[in-house]
């Protein structure tokens, strides 16, 4: 009986996720202009960010997550992404950000153990 | 949760990045040694655990039967993509249906390889080059004994690819 109850809780919310990832583009970029030679710390501080607030959730997941930031100067770029898991259990979130000079766009995805 | 670990970053802009394999090859041995004794045939192929699953005998296995074939992988990463891609030149709608042809591909390449108990993760960017700078940066929370990824990047005079295959054993 425990595992239905418990099966809530350790679903993959989205909503929760997206929050997160929201929070993390905002507290690291926020408004500021981009800069070649901080990109490089702005990426690493999304994800690790990212990685922190979802291993505080405390759920049964294994996460991916993964950060572009890209330079704003007219250039396309397009991701997409398959995966081959559990339905059920797996989930996936991504946020697409952008300020004036930049965009941001980071993916989660969370494997159920 | 103890035990998994934070991966190392990984970093690539246009080129790959090897993960550092340490430590896996004792747990492989470790993980064939007490396989065929207890492990049920046919229990581990991913085809049986839809429908059967309660029917199935505990396999009381703790580790991977086989690593992920990381090798195999990249071979597939690389080929489908510079196949795919070699003469293209960036159309936003073209290259839109590029990457989803180019995952499910990839994805469906890797299902063929049948590797036992792994999840897969194809992730596929492609852009232009306009000059302008980017970077795409990836970190997982997961066991780096079992858990792999391997990830290919690609440029023509017109547009770039980056491919990326994680590799996540579903215990």
């Amino acid at each position: 009986m425990e595992d239905y109850l418990l099966e809530e809780k350790t679903a993959f919310v989205v909503e929760e996720v997206s929050k997160i990832i929201k929070d993390s583009v905002e507290t690291v970029i926020g408004e500021v202009s981009y800069k070649h030679g901080r990109v490089n710390q702005w990426t690493t501080s999304v994800v690790e960010q990212c990685l922190i607030q979802l291993s505080k959730q405390g759920k049964p997941f294994k996460y991916i997550v993964n950060c572009i930031i890209m330079q704003k100067n007219g250039a396309g770029l397009q991701t997409a992404s398959t995966c081959f898991w559990d339905n059920a259990t797996d989930g996936s979130c991504t946020v697409r950000w952008e300020n004036e000079s930049m965009y941001v766009i980071v993916s989660v995805f969370g494997l159920a153990i | 949760m103890a035990d998994l670990v934070k991966d190392k970053p990984q970093k690539h802009e246009k080129k790959v990045e090897k993960l550092p394999t340490d430590g896996t090859r004792s747990k492989e041995k470790a993980g064939r040694a007490k396989d065929p004794a207890i492990t049920a045939p046919g229990v581990d192929e991913q085809g049986d655990d839809q429908g059967t699953a309660g029917m199935m005998e505990n396999t009381y296995q703790l580790g991977p039967s086989g690593q992920f074939p990381v090798s195999a992988v990249s071979n597939i990463l690389k080929e489908e993509i510079t196949n795919t891609l070699q003469e293209e030149k960036y159309e936003a709608q073209r290259c839109q249906d590029l990457t989803l042809t180019l995952c499910e591909g990839i994805r469906n390449r890797v299902k063929e390889l049948l590797i036992p108990r792994y999840k897969t993760v194809v992730l596929v960017h492609i852009g232009q080059l306009n000059g302008q700078g980017m970077q795409i940066s990836s970190r997982c929370l997961w066991d780096p004994s079992c858990d792999t990824f391997t990830s290919y990047s690609f440029k023509n005079t017109s547009v770039f690819c980056s491919g990326t295959v994680y590799g996540v054993y579903f215990e």
